[in-house]
Protein backbone atom coordinates (compact mmCIF):
# COMPACT_ATOMS: atom_id res chain seq x y z
CA UNK A 1 0.00 0.00 0.00
CA UNK A 2 1.23 3.18 -0.67
CA UNK A 3 1.33 6.08 2.01
CA UNK A 4 -1.27 8.67 2.64
CA UNK A 5 1.22 11.32 1.62
CA UNK A 6 4.77 11.30 0.98
CA UNK A 7 6.80 14.78 0.35
CA UNK A 8 9.89 13.58 -1.81
CA UNK A 9 13.20 15.45 -1.20
CA UNK A 10 11.15 18.86 -2.08
CA UNK A 11 14.13 21.47 -2.66
CA UNK A 12 12.91 25.13 -3.13
CA UNK A 13 15.32 28.42 -3.87
CA UNK A 14 14.22 31.77 -4.00
CA UNK A 15 16.51 33.40 -6.78
CA UNK A 16 19.72 31.48 -5.44
CA UNK A 17 18.39 31.53 -1.69
CA UNK A 18 18.19 27.85 -0.83
CA UNK A 19 15.11 27.91 1.78
CA UNK A 20 14.44 24.06 1.00
CA UNK A 21 17.21 21.33 0.46
CA UNK A 22 15.56 18.01 0.13
CA UNK A 23 12.78 17.64 2.54
CA UNK A 24 11.42 14.63 2.99
CA UNK A 25 8.50 12.83 5.27
CA UNK A 26 5.33 10.71 5.18
CA UNK A 27 2.03 11.32 6.61
CA UNK A 28 -0.77 8.26 7.12
CA UNK A 29 -4.28 8.68 6.66
CA UNK A 30 -6.15 10.33 9.88
CA UNK A 31 -2.45 11.30 11.17
CA UNK A 32 -1.84 14.53 13.16
CA UNK A 33 1.19 15.39 12.66
CA UNK A 34 2.70 19.15 13.57
CA UNK A 35 5.67 20.38 12.46
CA UNK A 36 8.01 22.38 14.24
CA UNK A 37 11.29 24.62 13.57
CA UNK A 38 12.61 27.94 14.34
CA UNK A 39 11.75 31.41 12.27
CA UNK A 40 12.83 30.64 8.86
CA UNK A 41 13.19 27.43 8.60
CA UNK A 42 11.12 27.35 5.65
CA UNK A 43 8.18 25.94 7.05
CA UNK A 44 5.49 27.93 5.65
CA UNK A 45 7.54 27.68 2.47
CA UNK A 46 6.48 24.04 2.77
CA UNK A 47 2.91 24.43 3.30
CA UNK A 48 2.88 26.85 0.14
CA UNK A 49 4.84 24.05 -1.99
CA UNK A 50 2.09 20.85 -0.78
CA UNK A 51 -0.78 23.46 -1.20
CA UNK A 52 0.01 24.40 -5.34
CA UNK A 53 1.43 28.29 -3.83
CA UNK A 54 5.04 27.78 -5.32
CA UNK A 55 5.90 24.96 -7.63
CA UNK A 56 9.25 22.91 -5.57
CA UNK A 57 12.64 23.48 -7.28
CA UNK A 58 12.47 19.66 -7.38
CA UNK A 59 10.85 17.05 -5.72
CA UNK A 60 7.78 15.25 -5.70
CA UNK A 61 4.46 15.11 -3.29
CA UNK A 62 3.00 12.10 -3.76
CA UNK A 63 -0.79 12.37 -2.44
CA UNK A 64 -2.70 8.92 -2.43
CA UNK A 65 -0.03 7.47 -4.50
CA UNK A 66 -0.56 10.54 -7.60
CA UNK A 67 1.84 13.03 -8.01
CA UNK A 68 0.38 16.38 -7.30
CA UNK A 69 3.54 18.72 -6.98
CA UNK A 70 3.14 21.93 -9.50
CA UNK A 71 -0.65 21.49 -9.30
CA UNK A 72 -2.62 24.41 -9.15
CA UNK A 73 -4.38 25.57 -5.54
CA UNK A 74 -7.36 25.05 -6.85
CA UNK A 75 -6.86 21.88 -8.71
CA UNK A 76 -5.62 20.43 -5.10
CA UNK A 77 -8.36 21.85 -2.94
CA UNK A 78 -11.05 19.67 -5.71
CA UNK A 79 -8.74 16.74 -4.50
CA UNK A 80 -9.50 17.45 -1.06
CA UNK A 81 -6.45 19.16 0.25
CA UNK A 82 -7.28 22.58 2.18
CA UNK A 83 -5.10 25.20 3.82
CA UNK A 84 -5.35 28.22 6.59
CA UNK A 85 -2.66 30.80 6.13
CA UNK A 86 0.16 32.43 8.84
CA UNK A 87 -1.18 35.72 8.36
CA UNK A 88 -5.26 35.55 8.50
CA UNK A 89 -5.88 35.92 4.64
CA UNK A 90 -10.09 35.80 4.98
CA UNK A 91 -12.72 38.02 2.93
CA UNK A 92 -12.12 40.82 5.26
CA UNK A 93 -15.58 43.29 3.98
CA UNK A 94 -17.54 39.89 4.06
CA UNK A 95 -19.51 38.56 6.96
CA UNK A 96 -18.34 35.95 8.63
CA UNK A 97 -21.17 33.72 7.08
CA UNK A 98 -20.39 34.67 3.68
CA UNK A 99 -16.85 33.85 4.21
CA UNK A 100 -17.52 30.33 5.14
CA UNK A 101 -20.44 29.99 2.16
CA UNK A 102 -17.71 31.18 -0.40
CA UNK A 103 -16.36 27.83 0.14
CA UNK A 104 -19.07 25.34 0.80
CA UNK A 105 -20.71 26.28 -2.38
CA UNK A 106 -17.72 25.76 -3.95
CA UNK A 107 -17.77 22.38 -2.72
CA UNK A 108 -21.09 21.51 -3.94
CA UNK A 109 -20.33 22.72 -7.44
CA UNK A 110 -21.76 26.36 -7.36
CA UNK A 111 -19.05 28.48 -8.48
CA UNK A 112 -19.62 29.82 -11.58
CA UNK A 113 -23.20 29.52 -12.30
CA UNK A 114 -24.89 32.12 -13.98
CA UNK A 115 -28.69 31.92 -12.65
CA UNK A 116 -28.47 29.97 -9.17
CA UNK A 117 -28.22 31.98 -5.82
CA UNK A 118 -26.16 30.02 -3.45
CA UNK A 119 -27.74 31.44 -0.26
CA UNK A 120 -30.83 30.22 -1.55
CA UNK A 121 -29.95 26.86 -1.35
CA UNK A 122 -31.12 25.40 1.96
CA UNK A 123 -28.17 22.50 2.18
CA UNK A 124 -25.12 24.72 2.00
CA UNK A 125 -26.90 27.23 3.99
CA UNK A 126 -27.30 24.59 6.71
CA UNK A 127 -23.73 23.33 5.63
CA UNK A 128 -22.41 27.39 6.28
CA UNK A 129 -24.30 27.41 9.47
CA UNK A 130 -23.04 23.83 11.16
CA UNK A 131 -19.50 25.15 10.45
CA UNK A 132 -20.06 28.66 12.11
CA UNK A 133 -20.96 26.83 15.01
CA UNK A 134 -18.41 24.30 14.96
CA UNK A 135 -15.73 26.98 14.82
CA UNK A 136 -17.72 29.38 17.83
CA UNK A 137 -18.50 32.09 15.84
CA UNK A 138 -22.68 31.79 15.48
CA UNK A 139 -22.73 34.92 17.71
CA UNK A 140 -21.09 37.12 15.15
CA UNK A 141 -22.30 35.24 12.24
CA UNK A 142 -23.78 38.08 10.34
CA UNK A 143 -20.64 40.43 10.99
CA UNK A 144 -18.06 41.64 8.47
CA UNK A 145 -14.95 39.14 9.40
CA UNK A 146 -12.99 42.90 9.73
CA UNK A 147 -14.64 44.00 12.95
CA UNK A 148 -13.72 40.90 15.01
CA UNK A 149 -11.20 40.29 17.73
CA UNK A 150 -7.78 38.68 16.64
CA UNK A 151 -8.82 35.40 17.95
CA UNK A 152 -12.29 35.66 16.13
CA UNK A 153 -10.51 36.01 13.25
CA UNK A 154 -7.69 33.04 13.72
CA UNK A 155 -11.28 31.00 13.94
CA UNK A 156 -12.96 32.15 10.70
CA UNK A 157 -9.39 31.13 9.20
CA UNK A 158 -10.14 27.93 10.23
CA UNK A 159 -13.44 27.81 9.24
CA UNK A 160 -13.02 28.63 5.91
CA UNK A 161 -10.02 26.20 5.58
CA UNK A 162 -12.89 23.73 6.99
CA UNK A 163 -15.55 25.00 4.36
CA UNK A 164 -14.51 22.83 1.09
CA UNK A 165 -14.89 19.52 3.36
CA UNK A 166 -11.30 18.66 3.24
CA UNK A 167 -9.69 15.48 3.86
CA UNK A 168 -6.22 16.71 4.25
CA UNK A 169 -6.09 19.95 6.24
CA UNK A 170 -2.78 22.16 6.56
CA UNK A 171 -2.64 24.70 9.61
CA UNK A 172 -0.23 27.14 9.44
CA UNK A 173 0.20 28.47 13.13
CA UNK A 174 -3.53 28.90 13.95
CA UNK A 175 -2.73 29.65 17.84
CA UNK A 176 0.56 32.41 17.35
CA UNK A 177 -0.63 35.70 19.16
CA UNK A 178 -3.18 34.39 20.97
CA UNK A 179 -3.65 35.01 24.87
CA UNK A 180 -2.95 31.51 26.91
CA UNK A 181 -6.79 30.78 27.22
CA UNK A 182 -7.76 31.71 23.64
CA UNK A 183 -4.82 29.12 22.30
CA UNK A 184 -6.64 26.46 25.17
CA UNK A 185 -9.94 27.05 23.12
CA UNK A 186 -8.43 26.55 19.52
CA UNK A 187 -6.73 23.42 20.52
CA UNK A 188 -9.83 22.20 21.83
CA UNK A 189 -11.87 23.34 18.25
CA UNK A 190 -9.06 22.28 16.57
CA UNK A 191 -9.53 18.69 17.57
CA UNK A 192 -13.08 18.67 17.41
CA UNK A 193 -13.46 19.95 14.05
CA UNK A 194 -10.69 17.97 12.13
CA UNK A 195 -11.49 14.51 13.79
CA UNK A 196 -11.45 11.31 11.29
CA UNK A 197 -9.19 13.97 9.16
CA UNK A 198 -5.93 14.32 8.28
CA UNK A 199 -4.01 16.92 10.27
CA UNK A 200 -0.45 18.71 9.39
CA UNK A 201 -0.31 21.65 11.81
CA UNK A 202 2.81 24.24 11.90
CA UNK A 203 2.95 25.05 15.41
CA UNK A 204 5.72 27.17 17.54
CA UNK A 205 4.04 26.33 20.87
CA UNK A 206 5.13 23.37 21.96
CA UNK A 207 1.99 22.71 24.51
CA UNK A 208 -0.22 22.80 21.46
CA UNK A 209 1.94 20.40 19.84
CA UNK A 210 2.19 18.01 22.18
CA UNK A 211 -1.44 18.05 22.78
CA UNK A 212 -2.58 18.07 19.26
CA UNK A 213 0.10 15.52 17.48
CA UNK A 214 0.68 12.01 17.28
CA UNK A 215 3.65 12.92 15.24
CA UNK A 216 6.19 15.32 15.06
CA UNK A 217 8.36 16.36 12.46
CA UNK A 218 11.23 18.90 12.97
CA UNK A 219 12.20 21.32 9.76
CA UNK A 220 15.69 22.51 10.31
CA UNK A 221 18.07 24.70 7.92
CA UNK A 222 15.95 23.60 5.05
CA UNK A 223 15.60 19.76 6.12
CA UNK A 224 13.83 17.56 8.23
CA UNK A 225 16.21 16.58 11.22
CA UNK A 226 13.63 13.88 12.14
CA UNK A 227 10.13 12.85 12.12
CA UNK A 228 8.80 10.79 15.03
CA UNK A 229 6.56 10.02 17.81
CA UNK A 230 6.49 13.20 20.48
CA UNK A 231 8.35 11.04 23.30
CA UNK A 232 10.88 10.01 20.87
CA UNK A 233 11.23 13.97 19.84
CA UNK A 234 10.92 15.15 23.26
CA UNK A 235 13.87 12.96 24.02
CA UNK A 236 15.98 13.30 20.72
CA UNK A 237 19.10 15.03 21.62
CA UNK A 238 19.91 16.12 17.55
CA UNK A 239 15.75 18.14 18.58
CA UNK A 240 17.27 19.25 22.06
CA UNK A 241 20.21 21.05 20.42
CA UNK A 242 19.31 22.64 17.43
CA UNK A 243 15.96 23.70 18.53
CA UNK A 244 14.04 23.01 22.07
CA UNK A 245 17.20 24.32 23.70
CA UNK A 246 16.41 23.21 27.61
CA UNK A 247 13.68 21.14 25.85
CA UNK B 1 -35.84 41.75 2.18
CA UNK B 2 -34.27 44.31 0.15
CA UNK B 3 -34.31 42.16 -2.92
CA UNK B 4 -38.30 42.63 -2.67
CA UNK B 5 -37.51 46.62 -2.37
CA UNK B 6 -35.60 46.70 -5.24
CA UNK B 7 -38.10 43.82 -7.55
CA UNK B 8 -40.69 46.46 -6.57
CA UNK B 9 -38.67 49.60 -8.12
CA UNK B 10 -38.02 47.13 -11.53
CA UNK B 11 -41.67 46.53 -12.08
CA UNK B 12 -42.30 50.45 -11.24
CA UNK B 13 -39.66 51.58 -13.59
CA UNK B 14 -41.33 49.39 -16.67
CA UNK B 15 -44.73 50.37 -15.91
CA UNK B 16 -43.51 53.77 -15.51
CA UNK B 17 -41.76 53.28 -19.25
CA UNK B 18 -45.12 51.85 -20.40
CA UNK B 19 -46.98 55.32 -20.52
CA UNK B 20 -43.61 57.43 -21.68
CA UNK B 21 -45.33 57.14 -25.36
CA UNK B 22 -48.38 58.65 -23.97
CA UNK B 23 -46.24 61.34 -22.00
CA UNK B 24 -43.17 62.22 -24.09
CA UNK B 25 -42.49 63.78 -27.66
CA UNK B 26 -40.88 61.63 -30.40
CA UNK B 27 -38.33 63.69 -29.71
CA UNK B 28 -37.79 63.04 -26.55
CA UNK B 29 -38.76 59.25 -26.61
CA UNK B 30 -35.69 59.22 -29.32
CA UNK B 31 -33.26 60.39 -26.45
CA UNK B 32 -34.95 57.83 -23.88
CA UNK B 33 -34.68 55.06 -25.84
CA UNK B 34 -30.83 56.01 -26.19
CA UNK B 35 -30.43 56.10 -22.83
CA UNK B 36 -32.27 52.43 -22.31
CA UNK B 37 -29.62 51.42 -24.77
CA UNK B 38 -26.61 53.17 -23.19
CA UNK B 39 -28.02 52.08 -19.87
CA UNK B 40 -27.31 48.56 -20.56
CA UNK B 41 -23.55 49.27 -22.39
CA UNK B 42 -22.96 51.26 -18.90
CA UNK B 43 -24.15 48.91 -16.57
CA UNK B 44 -21.93 45.86 -18.59
CA UNK B 45 -18.87 48.29 -18.05
CA UNK B 46 -19.66 48.51 -14.63
CA UNK B 47 -19.52 44.38 -13.88
CA UNK B 48 -16.27 44.55 -15.24
CA UNK B 49 -14.91 48.34 -13.21
CA UNK B 50 -16.77 48.35 -10.31
CA UNK B 51 -17.93 44.90 -9.34
CA UNK B 52 -14.50 42.80 -10.67
CA UNK B 53 -12.37 46.09 -10.27
CA UNK B 54 -11.20 45.43 -14.11
CA UNK B 55 -10.69 48.52 -15.73
CA UNK B 56 -11.20 47.65 -18.98
CA UNK B 57 -10.56 50.28 -22.12
CA UNK B 58 -11.68 48.23 -24.64
CA UNK B 59 -15.09 47.94 -24.25
CA UNK B 60 -16.42 49.96 -27.28
CA UNK B 61 -15.08 47.00 -29.07
CA UNK B 62 -17.81 44.66 -28.20
CA UNK B 63 -20.31 47.28 -28.72
CA UNK B 64 -19.19 48.09 -31.86
CA UNK B 65 -18.38 44.46 -32.79
CA UNK B 66 -22.63 44.10 -31.93
CA UNK B 67 -23.43 47.18 -33.64
CA UNK B 68 -21.74 46.53 -36.87
CA UNK B 69 -22.16 42.71 -37.38
CA UNK B 70 -25.92 43.41 -37.15
CA UNK B 71 -25.94 45.87 -39.81
CA UNK B 72 -23.94 43.51 -41.56
CA UNK B 73 -26.35 40.56 -41.37
CA UNK B 74 -29.21 42.86 -42.10
CA UNK B 75 -27.71 44.80 -45.50
CA UNK B 76 -26.21 41.11 -46.56
CA UNK B 77 -29.02 38.85 -46.00
CA UNK B 78 -32.42 39.35 -47.40
CA UNK B 79 -35.27 39.42 -45.39
CA UNK B 80 -33.01 38.80 -42.77
CA UNK B 81 -35.62 38.23 -39.13
CA UNK B 82 -35.16 40.94 -36.48
CA UNK B 83 -34.15 38.60 -33.94
CA UNK B 84 -31.48 36.96 -35.83
CA UNK B 85 -30.12 40.39 -36.93
CA UNK B 86 -29.41 40.83 -33.01
CA UNK B 87 -28.51 37.05 -32.04
CA UNK B 88 -25.94 37.45 -34.88
CA UNK B 89 -24.89 40.82 -32.76
CA UNK B 90 -24.82 39.07 -29.90
CA UNK B 91 -23.07 35.67 -31.04
CA UNK B 92 -19.95 37.30 -32.84
CA UNK B 93 -19.23 39.62 -29.47
CA UNK B 94 -19.11 36.02 -27.43
CA UNK B 95 -17.08 34.89 -29.38
CA UNK B 96 -14.78 37.68 -29.73
CA UNK B 97 -15.02 38.02 -26.28
CA UNK B 98 -14.04 34.56 -25.43
CA UNK B 99 -10.93 34.59 -27.92
CA UNK B 100 -9.80 38.27 -26.46
CA UNK B 101 -10.67 37.27 -22.97
CA UNK B 102 -8.49 34.04 -23.43
CA UNK B 103 -5.06 36.28 -24.22
CA UNK B 104 -6.34 38.56 -21.06
CA UNK B 105 -7.25 36.52 -17.99
CA UNK B 106 -3.66 36.36 -16.65
CA UNK B 107 -3.12 39.85 -17.06
CA UNK B 108 -4.83 42.48 -14.75
CA UNK B 109 -4.04 46.43 -13.75
CA UNK B 110 -2.46 48.31 -16.02
CA UNK B 111 -1.57 45.40 -17.97
CA UNK B 112 -4.88 44.47 -18.64
CA UNK B 113 -6.27 48.15 -19.05
CA UNK B 114 -3.02 48.48 -21.95
CA UNK B 115 -4.65 45.32 -23.29
CA UNK B 116 -7.65 46.26 -23.56
CA UNK B 117 -6.80 49.42 -25.12
CA UNK B 118 -4.73 47.94 -27.87
CA UNK B 119 -7.39 45.45 -29.07
CA UNK B 120 -9.63 48.04 -29.08
CA UNK B 121 -7.54 50.37 -31.81
CA UNK B 122 -7.06 46.97 -33.80
CA UNK B 123 -10.73 46.42 -33.99
CA UNK B 124 -11.03 50.14 -34.97
CA UNK B 125 -8.35 49.97 -37.32
CA UNK B 126 -10.04 46.81 -39.09
CA UNK B 127 -13.11 48.51 -39.25
CA UNK B 128 -11.57 51.61 -40.68
CA UNK B 129 -9.81 49.96 -43.43
CA UNK B 130 -12.57 46.93 -44.73
CA UNK B 131 -14.47 49.48 -46.84
CA UNK B 132 -16.17 46.69 -48.14
CA UNK B 133 -17.46 45.83 -45.24
CA UNK B 134 -17.92 48.68 -42.66
CA UNK B 135 -18.35 50.97 -45.08
CA UNK B 136 -14.83 52.84 -43.71
CA UNK B 137 -15.49 56.48 -42.54
CA UNK B 138 -18.64 56.88 -44.37
CA UNK B 139 -20.61 53.84 -41.93
CA UNK B 140 -23.43 51.99 -42.64
CA UNK B 141 -27.26 52.71 -43.18
CA UNK B 142 -29.71 50.10 -42.35
CA UNK B 143 -33.30 49.66 -42.53
CA UNK B 144 -35.14 48.36 -39.12
CA UNK B 145 -36.79 44.91 -39.87
CA UNK B 146 -40.36 44.05 -38.86
CA UNK B 147 -40.49 42.42 -35.36
CA UNK B 148 -42.32 38.63 -36.97
CA UNK B 149 -43.55 37.44 -34.09
CA UNK B 150 -44.94 34.21 -35.70
CA UNK B 151 -48.74 35.21 -36.18
CA UNK B 152 -48.29 38.54 -36.51
CA UNK B 153 -45.69 41.28 -37.50
CA UNK B 154 -44.49 44.58 -35.95
CA UNK B 155 -43.56 47.33 -37.88
CA UNK B 156 -40.52 48.71 -36.53
CA UNK B 157 -40.49 51.37 -38.53
CA UNK B 158 -42.83 53.67 -35.69
CA UNK B 159 -40.57 54.81 -33.44
CA UNK B 160 -43.01 53.70 -30.61
CA UNK B 161 -42.54 49.78 -31.42
CA UNK B 162 -39.20 50.54 -31.59
CA UNK B 163 -38.93 51.92 -28.06
CA UNK B 164 -41.27 49.36 -26.63
CA UNK B 165 -38.68 46.46 -27.96
CA UNK B 166 -36.16 48.37 -26.25
CA UNK B 167 -37.61 49.02 -23.13
CA UNK B 168 -38.70 45.15 -22.75
CA UNK B 169 -35.38 43.83 -24.25
CA UNK B 170 -32.53 45.89 -23.11
CA UNK B 171 -34.54 46.72 -19.89
CA UNK B 172 -34.41 43.04 -19.12
CA UNK B 173 -30.88 42.55 -20.17
CA UNK B 174 -30.43 45.22 -17.60
CA UNK B 175 -32.37 43.18 -14.85
CA UNK B 176 -30.60 39.99 -16.29
CA UNK B 177 -27.12 42.14 -14.95
CA UNK B 178 -28.51 43.12 -11.56
CA UNK B 179 -29.80 39.45 -10.89
CA UNK B 180 -26.70 38.09 -11.88
CA UNK B 181 -24.69 40.40 -9.44
CA UNK B 182 -26.91 38.32 -6.90
CA UNK B 183 -26.02 34.62 -8.69
CA UNK B 184 -23.34 32.16 -7.89
CA UNK B 185 -20.76 34.18 -10.77
CA UNK B 186 -21.89 37.50 -9.40
CA UNK B 187 -20.61 36.96 -6.11
CA UNK B 188 -17.37 34.85 -7.13
CA UNK B 189 -16.25 38.05 -8.86
CA UNK B 190 -17.03 40.00 -5.85
CA UNK B 191 -15.49 37.82 -3.88
CA UNK B 192 -12.13 37.76 -6.00
CA UNK B 193 -11.91 40.87 -6.25
CA UNK B 194 -11.79 41.01 -2.26
CA UNK B 195 -9.54 38.42 -1.71
CA UNK B 196 -8.47 36.17 -5.17
CA UNK B 197 -5.83 34.33 -3.49
CA UNK B 198 -8.42 32.92 -1.03
CA UNK B 199 -10.65 32.03 -4.04
CA UNK B 200 -7.81 30.07 -5.63
CA UNK B 201 -7.30 28.26 -2.20
CA UNK B 202 -11.00 27.12 -2.09
CA UNK B 203 -11.53 25.56 -5.47
CA UNK B 204 -11.97 28.93 -7.56
CA UNK B 205 -10.27 28.52 -10.75
CA UNK B 206 -10.11 32.72 -11.37
CA UNK B 207 -8.91 32.61 -15.05
CA UNK B 208 -11.37 30.99 -15.48
CA UNK B 209 -14.18 33.26 -13.87
CA UNK B 210 -12.42 36.53 -15.48
CA UNK B 211 -13.30 34.87 -18.53
CA UNK B 212 -16.49 34.01 -18.40
CA UNK B 213 -17.25 37.53 -16.95
CA UNK B 214 -15.02 39.46 -19.50
CA UNK B 215 -17.11 37.00 -22.13
CA UNK B 216 -20.53 38.03 -20.51
CA UNK B 217 -19.97 41.78 -20.13
CA UNK B 218 -18.85 41.67 -23.76
CA UNK B 219 -21.84 39.92 -25.04
CA UNK B 220 -24.19 42.56 -22.86
CA UNK B 221 -22.10 45.36 -24.63
CA UNK B 222 -22.60 43.51 -28.38
CA UNK B 223 -26.60 43.60 -27.42
CA UNK B 224 -26.76 47.23 -26.57
CA UNK B 225 -24.33 47.40 -29.74
CA UNK B 226 -27.04 46.10 -31.35
CA UNK B 227 -29.99 47.99 -30.17
CA UNK B 228 -28.06 51.33 -31.38
CA UNK B 229 -27.67 50.18 -34.69
CA UNK B 230 -31.23 49.42 -34.57
CA UNK B 231 -31.87 52.68 -32.85
CA UNK B 232 -29.85 55.03 -35.53
CA UNK B 233 -30.40 52.62 -38.54
CA UNK B 234 -27.27 53.93 -38.99
CA UNK B 235 -23.73 52.52 -37.54
CA UNK B 236 -20.21 54.35 -38.29
CA UNK B 237 -16.89 53.37 -36.89
CA UNK B 238 -17.62 55.78 -34.16
CA UNK B 239 -19.83 53.00 -32.77
CA UNK B 240 -16.25 51.21 -32.21
CA UNK B 241 -14.15 53.91 -31.51
CA UNK B 242 -11.90 54.87 -28.40
CA UNK B 243 -14.32 57.33 -27.99
CA UNK B 244 -17.18 55.19 -27.72
CA UNK B 245 -15.29 53.47 -24.67
CA UNK B 246 -14.28 56.56 -23.01
CA UNK B 247 -18.37 57.68 -23.06
CA UNK B 248 -19.05 54.47 -21.36
CA UNK B 249 -16.26 55.23 -18.70
CA UNK B 250 -17.99 58.45 -17.88
CA UNK B 251 -21.67 57.13 -17.75
CA UNK B 252 -20.19 54.71 -15.25
CA UNK B 253 -17.86 57.30 -13.27
CA UNK B 254 -20.25 60.32 -13.40
CA UNK B 255 -22.64 57.60 -12.44
CA UNK B 256 -20.60 55.57 -9.68
CA UNK B 257 -19.45 52.75 -9.77
CA UNK B 258 -19.93 51.71 -6.46
CA UNK B 259 -23.61 50.78 -6.97
CA UNK B 260 -25.25 48.63 -9.87
CA UNK B 261 -27.91 51.89 -10.73
CA UNK B 262 -25.14 54.57 -10.64
CA UNK B 263 -23.97 53.68 -14.10
CA UNK B 264 -27.94 53.86 -15.57
CA UNK B 265 -28.12 57.21 -13.93
CA UNK B 266 -24.65 58.21 -15.63
CA UNK B 267 -26.04 56.94 -19.09
CA UNK B 268 -29.43 59.13 -18.27
CA UNK B 269 -27.15 62.08 -17.53
CA UNK B 270 -24.82 61.76 -20.11
CA UNK B 271 -27.22 61.19 -22.81
CA UNK B 272 -29.05 64.83 -22.07
CA UNK B 273 -26.33 66.92 -21.42
CA UNK B 274 -25.03 65.84 -24.71
CA UNK B 275 -27.97 66.20 -26.47
CA UNK B 276 -28.39 69.56 -24.87
CA UNK B 277 -24.62 70.70 -24.80
CA UNK B 278 -24.39 69.76 -28.79
CA UNK B 279 -27.86 71.89 -29.32
CA UNK B 280 -26.28 74.61 -28.01
CA UNK B 281 -22.11 74.47 -28.60
CA UNK B 282 -20.01 72.48 -30.75
CA UNK B 283 -17.56 72.39 -28.44
CA UNK B 284 -19.52 70.19 -26.70
CA UNK B 285 -16.89 67.80 -25.68
CA UNK B 286 -15.05 70.09 -23.74
CA UNK B 287 -17.82 70.91 -21.61
CA UNK B 288 -17.94 66.84 -20.97
CA UNK B 289 -14.13 66.76 -20.49
CA UNK B 290 -14.34 69.43 -17.73
CA UNK B 291 -17.50 67.99 -16.24
CA UNK B 292 -15.69 64.45 -16.37
CA UNK B 293 -13.05 66.00 -14.34
CA UNK B 294 -14.23 68.18 -11.63
CA UNK B 295 -16.69 64.59 -10.74
CA UNK B 296 -13.37 62.27 -10.34
CA UNK B 297 -11.81 65.32 -8.32
CA UNK B 298 -14.31 66.12 -6.10
CA UNK B 299 -17.16 63.13 -5.45
CA UNK B 300 -15.33 60.29 -7.17
CA UNK B 301 -18.16 58.37 -6.10
CA UNK B 302 -19.80 59.42 -8.53
CA UNK B 303 -23.59 61.14 -8.50
CA UNK B 304 -25.32 57.78 -6.80
CA UNK B 305 -22.72 58.43 -3.86
CA UNK B 306 -24.32 61.93 -3.76
CA UNK B 307 -27.74 60.38 -4.08
CA UNK B 308 -27.02 58.03 -0.96
CA UNK B 309 -25.86 60.66 1.23
CA UNK B 310 -28.36 62.90 0.97
CA UNK B 311 -30.27 59.78 1.66
CA UNK B 312 -28.36 59.34 4.39
CA UNK B 313 -28.92 62.81 5.79
CA UNK B 314 -32.42 63.29 5.30
CA UNK B 315 -33.86 59.33 6.78
CA UNK B 316 -30.39 59.07 8.86
CA UNK B 317 -30.30 55.73 7.02
CA UNK B 318 -27.25 54.28 7.94
CA UNK B 319 -25.72 53.12 4.75
CA UNK B 320 -24.54 48.93 5.65
CA UNK B 321 -21.83 49.90 2.94
CA UNK B 322 -19.87 52.43 4.66
CA UNK B 323 -20.28 54.05 0.82
CA UNK B 324 -17.23 51.23 0.20
CA UNK B 325 -17.98 49.47 -2.85
CA UNK B 326 -20.19 47.32 -4.32
CA UNK B 327 -18.24 44.37 -3.16
CA UNK B 328 -19.87 44.81 0.44
CA UNK B 329 -22.75 41.86 0.32
CA UNK B 330 -26.14 43.29 -0.83
CA UNK B 331 -26.09 45.99 -3.80
N1 LIG C 1 8.20 34.29 -1.82
C1 LIG C 1 9.43 34.34 -1.27
N2 LIG C 1 10.45 34.93 -1.92
C2 LIG C 1 11.67 35.00 -1.39
N3 LIG C 1 11.99 34.48 -0.20
C3 LIG C 1 11.05 33.86 0.50
C4 LIG C 1 9.71 33.76 0.01
N4 LIG C 1 8.97 33.10 0.91
C5 LIG C 1 9.79 32.81 1.92
N5 LIG C 1 11.04 33.25 1.69
C6 LIG C 1 12.18 33.09 2.58
O1 LIG C 1 12.27 31.74 2.92
C7 LIG C 1 12.68 31.60 4.26
C8 LIG C 1 11.70 30.71 4.99
O2 LIG C 1 10.47 31.41 5.14
P1 LIG C 1 9.18 30.72 5.71
O3 LIG C 1 8.11 31.74 5.74
O4 LIG C 1 8.89 29.47 4.98
O5 LIG C 1 9.64 30.38 7.20
P2 LIG C 1 8.81 29.80 8.41
O6 LIG C 1 9.48 28.56 8.84
O7 LIG C 1 7.38 29.69 8.07
O8 LIG C 1 9.03 30.94 9.48
P3 LIG C 1 8.05 31.49 10.64
O9 LIG C 1 8.16 30.56 11.77
O10 LIG C 1 8.61 32.83 10.96
O11 LIG C 1 6.69 31.56 10.05
C9 LIG C 1 12.80 32.99 4.84
O12 LIG C 1 14.16 33.36 4.80
C10 LIG C 1 12.00 33.83 3.89
O13 LIG C 1 12.52 35.13 3.81
MG1 LIG D 1 5.67 30.58 8.65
Amino acid sequence: MSDYLHIQNIHKDFSGLKVLTGVEFKVKEKERHAVIGPNGAGKTTLFNIISGKFKPSSGAILFKGQDISGKPPHVLNRLGLSRSFQITNVFQELSVFNNILAGVRSHYGLRYHFFKKPDRDRNICERVEAIIDEVGLMDVKDQPANSLSYGKQRALEIGITLSTEPELILLDEPTAGMTREETNQAIKMINQVTAGRTLIIIEHDMEVVFSLANTISVLHYGTILVSDTPEKIRNDQRVKDAYMGEG
Amino acid sequence: MKQKNTSFIIIALFLAGAFMPLILKQYHLNMLTEIIIFALFAVSYNLLLGYAGLLSFGHAMFFGLGAFMTAVAIIHIPGLALWNAILIGVVTTIIAGFVIGSLLLRHKGAYFALLTLAFNALFYAVATKWHSVTGGDDGLSITRPDLSLGFTSISMASLTHFYYLTLIIVGAAIVFCWYFTHTAMGKTVLLMRENEERMKFLGYNTNISRLLLFTFTGAVAGLAGSFYTLHFQFVSISAISVDMTTAVLLMAFVGGTKTFWGPILGAFVYIILQNYLSNITDRWPLFMGFIFVSMVLFIPGGLSEVIMNIRQRLFGKKDNNGGKSAASEEV
